[in-house]
This record gives C-alpha cells, sequence and structure tokens, in this order.
C-alpha cells in the first residue's frame, strides 16, 4: 500500500467530509447557483470517468461526450418512450455508457494507440452525435428529446435542491466506487498497463481485460452523468454532446490533474463555477475559460491536485499521473 | 515431475529475415542453475525473449514439464510457470515497491499474495523498509531487488535472469551474487544470461555457449574446476 493505515483512514474521513458539508449548500444557494452546483456534480463524474481512461490507463481516447450521450439519450428515451420515472433510468444509463465504453475500447485492443486512438473514438463521438440528430423517432432528432420530472419514487425532482441531494448521493457513490476501484487488485493492474504494457502481460496479467474493464467503468460512470445531465436540462439535444463539450471536458482533467480522484472533482468544479463569471459578458465566457485553463496549466503543470498534495501528503495519489 | 524441466529444440527465430536462432537446442533441469553465455548477438537474450512468448518462434519446441509453450502469448507462459527478469528490469516507475512487487502475484488469492509478500520482504528486508517508495527513486541495485521479488511472488517453476548485474555497481553484484546463492540452496531452477563470468560460473551448476544462434559448447562448471580461459576463449576468439 502507498500508504499507511493512519493515513488512509484521514483520507477516508475527509473524502466523507467534503459531502457532508455540501448537504448544507442549498441553504446557501439560490435557484440560479443551485442549479450551477449540480451541473457541478455532473461535470464531475465526466470529468472522473474521462481521467479513468486517459490518465489512469493512459489511453489517448476521446470518447466520453459519445458515453455522455449515450447515458443521456438512453435516460431520456427510456424516461418518454417506455415512460420509466428517471430513477430508473439510471442504471440503464450506466450500462448503456458501459456498452459505448466496450466499443471503444474495440479500437484500443486493435493495437490503434495515441493520436490514431484519438482520431477513432473522437470519430465514434461524432458518429453518436449524427445518430441523435437522424434517427428522429426515437432521438427526437434536432428538437431533442424532453425528460420527464414527474415525482419519481416519492422525489419531487422538478426541484433543483432535491436534485442536488439524488446527485450528491449518485456522485459520492460512484466517486467511492472508483477510488476503490483504483486501490484494488485491477486498479493496479490499469496503472501498470499505462506504464508498461508489455511488462504487464509478461506477469500473467490479461491487459486485453483490463483495457475493456477501465473503459466500462468509464462509461458507465459518464453514461450515469448523462442521465443526471438529461434530468438537469430536462431535455436533451445532440449538440450538447459535440466537440465543444468534449474540448471542456477534457480542459478539466487537465486543469484538475491527469489520474487524479481529487484533481477531477477539482478541475469539474473550477470549470463550471469560475465561467459563470463572465456569463454577463457575451463572448467573453470561452476567452475567461480559455485563459484559466492556460495559467492554471502554466502555473500548476500537474494541475490543481497538486495543490492538495503540496498541502498534505494525505492527498498524494499513487495512480497519480505525473 | 520431469527430470528436465525446461526442454528446448531445434528452435528458429528472425527479426524479419535476419536469423538470430538457428537451431538451438539445450534444456535446464528441475533445481539447477544453467547460464547462456556467448558474445553480443550470439542469441542469449532472444532465447530468454522466445521462451517468454515475447518473440515468436519461426520453428521448434519449447516445452515446459511436457507441455508445449512455443507461439503462445506471454501472459499464459507467465501462467504456466515461467517468471523473466529482463535485462530493462521492466519495472513499473511510479508505483511503489509494494505495488510493484503485488503485481507479480495477480494469478494468486488475496491471502495466499500475503504471504509470499510476507516471504519477499524476509528474503529481502531492504525492500520492506522501502515498501511505500517510489520504485522509480530506488538505486540501481534495490530496483534489481524489486524485480527478482516481482518474479518470486508467481513461485515459478523456472525463473529467468536476464543480466542480473547488468550496470550495478560491484557491491550490488555481489549482493545478487548471494541471492542467487540463497535460491539456489533453496531449489529454484534458474536460466540466465550473464557476461560477469565471475557471478556466472559462481551461481551456475552448468553452462552452454551460444554462437551465431546455435550451441556450439557446454558443461558441468563443477569439472572446470575454475580454469575459465578455455570458455572465454570459445566465447570471444
Amino acid at each position: 500500500m502507498q500508504t499507511s493505515t493512519g493515513t488512509l483512514s484521514k483520507r477516508r474521513r475527509i473524502f466523507w467530509l467534503v459531502p457532508l458539508i455540501a448537504l448544507a449548500l442549498p441553504l446557501l444557494t439560490n435557484p440560479y447557483t443551485q442549479f450551477i452546483a449540480n451541473a457541478m456534480l455532473i461535470y464531475t463524474l465526466v470529468t472522473l470517468g474521462f481521467s479513468v481512461v486517459i490518465g489512469n490507463l493512459g489511453q489517448l481516447a476521446f470518447a466520453n461526450t459519445a458515453f455522455f450521450g449515450i447515458g443521456a439519450y438512453a435516460s431520456a428515451i427510456a424516461s418518454t418512450n417506455l415512460g420509466l420515472p428517471w430513477l430508473a433510468t439510471v442504471p440503464l444509463a450506466g450500462l448503456a455508457g458501459a456498452f459505448g465504453g466496450f466499443l471503444a475500447s474495440a479500437a484500443a485492443l486493435r493495437g490503434i494507440r495515441l493520436y490514431y486512438l484519438a482520431i477513432v473514438t473522437m470519430a465514434f463521438g461524432e458518429l453518436m452525435r449524427w445518430f441523435y440528430t437522424h434517427t428522429g423517432v426515437l432521438t427526437g432528432g434536432t428538437d431533442g428529446l424532453p425528460v420527464s420530472r414527474e415525482r419519481d419514487f416519492g422525489l419531487a425532482l422538478t426541484s433543483d435542491t432535491v436534485q442536488f441531494y439524488v446527485f450528491l448521493i449518485i456522485t459520492c457513490l460512484l466517486v467511492a466506487g472508483t477510488v476503490n476501484l483504483l486501490r484494488s487488485r485491477i486498479g493496479r493492474a490499469i496503472i501498470a498497463v499505462r506504464e508498461n504494457e508489455i511488462a504487464t502481460a509478461s506477469l500473467g496479467i490479461p491487459t486485453s481485460q483490463i483495457i475493456v474493464t477501465a473503459f466500462m467503468w468509464s462509461g458507465f460512470i459518464v453514461g450515469i452523468a448523462g442521465a443526471m445531465f438529461a434530468l438537469h436540462t430536462g431535455r436533451v439535444f445532440p449538440e450538447s454532446f459535440g466537440l465543444t463539450q468534449l474540448i471542456v471536458n477534457f480542459a478539466m482533467v487537465l486543469v484538475g490533474g491527469l489520474g487524479s480522484v481529487a484533481g477531477a472533482v477539482l478541475g469539474a468544479v473550477a470549470l463550471t463555477a469560475l465561467p459563470e463569471y463572465v456569463r454577463a459578458f457575451p463572448g467573453m465566457e470561452e476567452i475567461f475559460f480559455g485563459v484559466i485553463v492556460m495559467v492554471v496549466l502554466l502555473v500548476m503543470p500537474k494541475g490543481l491536485a497538486s495543490l492538495l498534495a503540496r498541502v498534505s501528503p494525505i492527498f498524494q495519489q499513487r495512480y497519480h499521473r505525473d | 515431475m520431469h527430470d528436465v524441466l525446461l526442454k528446448i529444440t531445434d528452435l528458429h527465430v528472425s527479426y524479419g529475415k535476419k536469423a538470430i536462432l538457428r537451431g538451438a537446442s539445450f534444456d535446464v533441469r528441475n533445481g539447477e542453475c544453467l547460464t547462456l553465455l556467448g558474445a553480443n548477438g550470439s542469441g542469449k537474450s532472444t532465447s530468454m525473449n522466445a521462451i517468454c512468448g515475447f518473440v515468436k518462434p519461426v520453428s521448434g519446441s519449447i516445452s515446459l514439464n511436457g507441455t508445449e509453450l512455443a507461439g503462445k502469448g506471454p501472459h499464459t507462459i507467465f501462467k504456466q510457470g515461467v517468471a523473466q527478469v529482463s535485462q530493462a528490469r521492466d519495472l513499473f516507475p511510479d508505483l511503489s515497491v509494494e505495488d510493484n512487487l503485488r503485481l507479480g502475484a495477480m494469478q494468486r488469492g488475496k491471502g495466499k499474495a500475503a504471504q509470499v509478500l510476507a516471504d519477499i520482504y524476509d528474503r529481502f528486508p531492504r525492500l520492506a523498509e522501502r515498501r511505500r517508495q517510489a520504485t522509480r527513486t530506488l538505486s540501481g541495485g534495490e530496483q534489481q531487488m524489486v524485480a527478482i521479488g516481482r518474479a518470486l511472488m508467481s513461485s515459478p517453476l523456472i525463473l529467468l535472469l536476464d543480466e542480473p548485474s547488468g550496470g550495478l555497481s560491484p557491491q550490488f553484484c555481489e549482493e545478487i551474487a548471494t541471492i542467487m546463492d540463497q535460491l539456489k540452496s533453496e531449489g529454484v531452477t534458474m536460466l540466465m544470461v550473464e557476461q560477469n563470468l565471475n557471478l556466472a560460473f559462481r551461481a551456475a551448476d552448468r553452462f552452454i555457449v551460444l554462437r551465431d544462434g546455435q550451441v556450439v559448447d557446454g558443461g558441468d562448471v563443477a569439472a572446470m574446476a575454475g580454469d575459465h580461459d578455455a570458455i572465454v576463449r570459445n566465447i570471444y576468439l
């Protein structure tokens, strides 16, 4: 183990302290800031899933928006066409995202790497966007597909505050699941594949299975984030899952710190919140976003997670990519 | 149990059109240490890589306890009981010493892996002290200990060591030699490639000499009675 038992339990306490403090957040927010806080939780999962593949597994795969869209549409289709309550669509969205991850991993298993893998997986995302646009019967085409916010197992999901608590629980469970996965034997093998795939295979580790597992886990959590996004916006459109979304997600991973769970949270929170400060100035949002990314990466090339590691060794992570 | 553990028969390996091994045949018996000697390019490391499945033989047989390994993938061969400590050591530099060691026992249950890990720490106390350190921060000799320890985590039937003393200081060479003495006394079967002839003859029971991809000489080390000059001439002249 990288950390002593004492450090580990400290880290666990801090891990659960953050959502405990967040429970009080709705007391401090107005409807607008609550909406942004909900988006932060969604993007935390999107960033985390992305980071597992590019940071921990070390594969330059850009299928993240595909998983996000597949999850969002799976939730919307199950809600609108099958009449399922939103909560029941969440596991379906996760499974659909995991299937997307399985499909995306096929390129990596064929030995496609680096820029070639990047372009193939990016094309996968664009292909999915074309699919949403041109299969109107199923997806509503460019008009998008609504998601029912009716009372859901007794929860009034029309309320952003209720959404926040539901999102917080889901996010905590998936972040904890990812931390446990990365600390497990499988997690160790995922990092080993990143470091040296041939050497990993020579230790009897089935690298193909490890690659598929990482992609599917990434697809699962980003797919669930897609379902949360569908509920959050109330309607899903193909344009939400394009290259701009991909660039924003990628920036969140880099700003947070590649391969760091804490970094994924920090990157998502920072890059969801900060651009909101210039929303009143049309056209400035993108410039401000770009400047934030440049400044953070110039000052802290290892991302915001490196700040935490400087504050306390508790935050040093063995699976963090330098 | 066969007396011969690993049997290489008429092995041919090529890189592209260039033939490296041209019908090499030798065997390794249970519990012995066999060392492969030869000049650069004679096919020593290629033999190791073919046994581990990193390169596919053009023809010939590699049999472990009667099971054919030729053409199988590295992870299948590892599961059969062949573990290699390669020349490059192939460690995972950003992972801790313990993580590196545990990766060698991925095929084992948690309890068994913990037991073997404790054994490895008994064998290499220095690694126990540095268990949480990133492997890249270790000295060359310590990294070699991690590489050997990781290979032993799987309790292999045969341990392949490709230049275990390569790039190490004389002090660490001595440490590696002591480790090998210990492994020998425990009956670990080893196949070794080593340019340091002092270490090679100290550890090995038998030797074979490769030249141009073929076995041209071999014998018992004890029978040489310390007269290594003839072998050196055979290898290099």
